[in-house]
């Protein structure tokens, strides 16, 4: 081993200091037009009228791209997975959020673009939008889709984990924790905005460079759009000015080729900072609902949860965020008894996706906080109730995994040792060893068991 | 209109209200100020304008005809850098690289003012206020501006080689006895 331990320079490092670096914006095609947007002004309403005749018009503007335009207009991104495909790329009879796309120009500059966006014509009928997620089953509310205002996870309107027997659990509790958290939408705001630029070649082909995180799903979307093959399509990707989750959306590169493929002309299409924040997809707000059944002694021997997701206006990738958010609701802790639900809901709000730890930094906030407040309402030590609970080595997680080498213990030890916090030794020498003796109750002894009466009952 | 941009004379065709960023960047094709909010918020355009760092995105080509602009294009070459240049690398304080150019012009700005003598971490704190990173948590950022004005150096040969090297490596591969 010659590389773990070793410090290595940036492999990128001396293009960078020096300015040389190619990122998407840095590339440029003879006769390259540029592209700017028609956005939605409101949250919610049906578009009565769209006249771009104007804008086709105006000298110097090549094409106007609007819904008639893709070969499919609703591409669902994980629609391969059986979620069905709900965001149209340019909208059509409505909007569901401020900042949605409704029509993009190519033109000879960016003045000139955006003089064209603003000679196009829109009505709108607005409609009462829906933005709180935690009216989501409240049936006098505004309904964001013909659907309701809630995912169906079929065969049920959540994705759900259930394991041992909580009831059991509730009944035993010496104390009932309960606690409410709501981490806040966040823009990933790279410092690059998005970026695309897409040139027709001679053989019919389309090559575009992107600013994409995931090169092959990006081209996949950007094909369906065209309604060509893969073949057909060459993605060039490179260094990413920044995208922390940000650049999966594959927000710009459909806009920029559709309108290269009307055009006949090479388009780029360089997202501004007033788009990335309103118009391109953020880090959702969450509402996370935790009641624990805890024993005096600082067991946690049961957990409900409820999770409410705000999926902005479209599905987009929620219905994974959730799943994976639900699978991690019990944290890094072993608790035998949950019952466990997460919910997709939709709002008028700007679609929400992936940023740092999709689904899984929400839920590490709302466990770890609920478990400052279980160690507060017990009066114990928060760092002796953790390395309790924690995951070791046989345990089974609540969605039935046998975990071979949990790194819960050494992790809290080490952070322990890192804030100078000095632990009995009986924590102290925790190791994520099988469980036995004290750290061994009762209601961990038989993990499984208790579903089995659960599902019996 | 005329400008000195790193050392050379340009003539430009831009109206006088069109911003220094969009001349550098589809005029001169100077690339390494970067568009990452043009509204002043960002730092990522930042150049140099008679030595004082300026955000270009912000700059009239007509307030800075005869100045003297300096981009990052302007420092060192690789081989050449200068101590800022040389402090960002081996410190780690570029991560995406995108704010790096802007960054790297404040800190030149702040050291060369001063010749680096006594500059405290909340100066540069200061001085690289305006500059957002969204990669790094600045720590690294900072730590590579105080290097540079401490006027540490760096080989950079040395740097590659770790890189690269790693002396004699133990095979498992049988080859029996065949060296």
């Amino acid at each position: 081993m010659k590389a773990v331990g070793a410090r290595f320079p940036r492999y990128d490092g001396l293009l960078h200091v020096t300015g040389r670096t190619r990122y998407v914006d840095d590339f440029k095609v003879p006769g390259m037009l540029w592209c700017r947007t028609l956005r939605s002004s409101i949250d919610s309403g049906r578009i009565t009228r769209l006249d771009t005749s104007r804008a086709e018009a105006l000298d110097g503007v090549y094409a106007v791209l609007t819904h008639e335009d893709p070969d499919r207009n609703v591409v669902g991104h994980l629609e391969d997975l059986g979620v069905p495909p709900d965001m149209p790329l340019l909208a059509e009879d409505e909007v569901r959020h401020k900042g949605q796309l409704i029509a993009a120009v190519a033109a000879e500059s960016e003045e000139r673009a955006q003089q064209a966006v603003d000679m196009i014509e829109v009505d709108y009928e607005e409609r009462q939008p829906f933005l709180d997620i935690r009216k989501a089953f409240d049936p006098d509310q505004p309904q964001v889709t013909p659907d309701g205002n809630v995912y169906f996870y079929d065969p049920y309107d959540h994705c759900r984990v259930r394991k041992g027997d909580v009831d059991w659990a509730f009944e035993q509790a010496d104390v009932i924790v309960k606690g409410c958290y709501r981490p806040q939408a966040i823009e990933q705001a790279p410092i690059e905005t998005q970026a695309a630029l897409a040139i027709p070649e001679a053989d019919g082909k389309m090559t575009v460079h992107s600013t994409t995180q995931a090169m092959y799903f990006s081209m996949g979307i950007v094909a369906k759009f065209l309604g060509v093959s893969l073949n057909q399509i060459k993605f060039v990707g490179g260094t990413v000015g920044g995208g922390f989750g940000g650049k999966v959306d594959t927000a710009v590169e459909p806009i920029a080729a559709l309108l290269a493929r009307k055009a006949r002309r090479p388009v780029k299409y360089r997202s501004t900072r007033e788009e990335e924040f309103l118009a391109l997809w953020t880090r959702a707000p969450w509402h996370i609902e935790i009641a624990d059944a805890v024993s005096r002694d600082g067991w946690i021997l049961g957990r409900r949860t409820l999770t409410l997701h705000d999926a902005g206006a479209y599905t987009g990738f929620s219905a994974y965020g959730a799943m994976k958010h639900l699978h991690h609701s019990a944290g890094a802790y072993t608790i035998p008894n949950v019952f466990m639900n997460s919910y997709v809901v939709y709002t008028n709000h700007v679609p929400t996706s992936a940023m740092r730890g999709f689904g899984v930094t929400s839920v590490s906030f709302a466990v770890e906080t609920h478990m400052n407040r279980i160690a507060g309402e017990l009066g114990i030590s928060p760092w002796e109730l953790r390395l309790k609970n924690g995951n070791r080595i046989g345990d089974l997680t609540p969605t039935r995994v046998k975990l071979e080498d949990p790194s819960t213990v050494p992790t809290i030890l080490a952070c322990a040792d890192a804030a100078g916090v000095e632990l009995p030794s009986e924590y102290a020498q925790m190791t994520p060893g099988e469980r036995s003796g004290e750290l061994l109750p009762e209601h961990l002894e038989d993990q499984l068991g208790k579903a089995d009466a659960w599902r019996n009952r | 209109m005329r400008l000195m941009v790193n050392g050379a004379e340009q003539e430009v065709d831009s109206g006088p209200l069109a911003s220094l960023l969009h001349v550098l960047r589809e005029e001169l094709d100077i690339t390494s100020p970067k568009a990452g909010c043009q509204q002043g918020g960002c730092g990522a355009c930042t150049v140099l304008v008679d030595g004082k760092p300026q955000r270009s995105c912000l700059t009239p080509l007509a307030s800075v005809e005869g100045a003297m602009i300096t981009t990052v294009e302007g420092l060192g070459d690789a081989g050449e850098l200068t101590a800022v240049q040389q402090a960002f690398y081996a410190k780690y304080g570029a991560q995406c690289g995108y704010c790096t150019s802007g960054m790297m012009l404040a800190a030149t700005a702040l050291i060369d003012a001063t010749n680096g003598d006594g500059v405290t971490r909340q100066e540069i704190e200061e001085v690289m206020g305006g500059h957002l990173c969204r990669c790094t948590g600045y720590v690294k950022i900072i730590e590579a501006v105080e290097a540079a004005s401490r006027g540490e150096t760096f080989d950079l040969e040395e740097l590659r080689r770790a890189g690269t090297a790693g002396g004699e490596e133990t095979m498992i591969l049988d080859t029996g006895g065949q060296s």
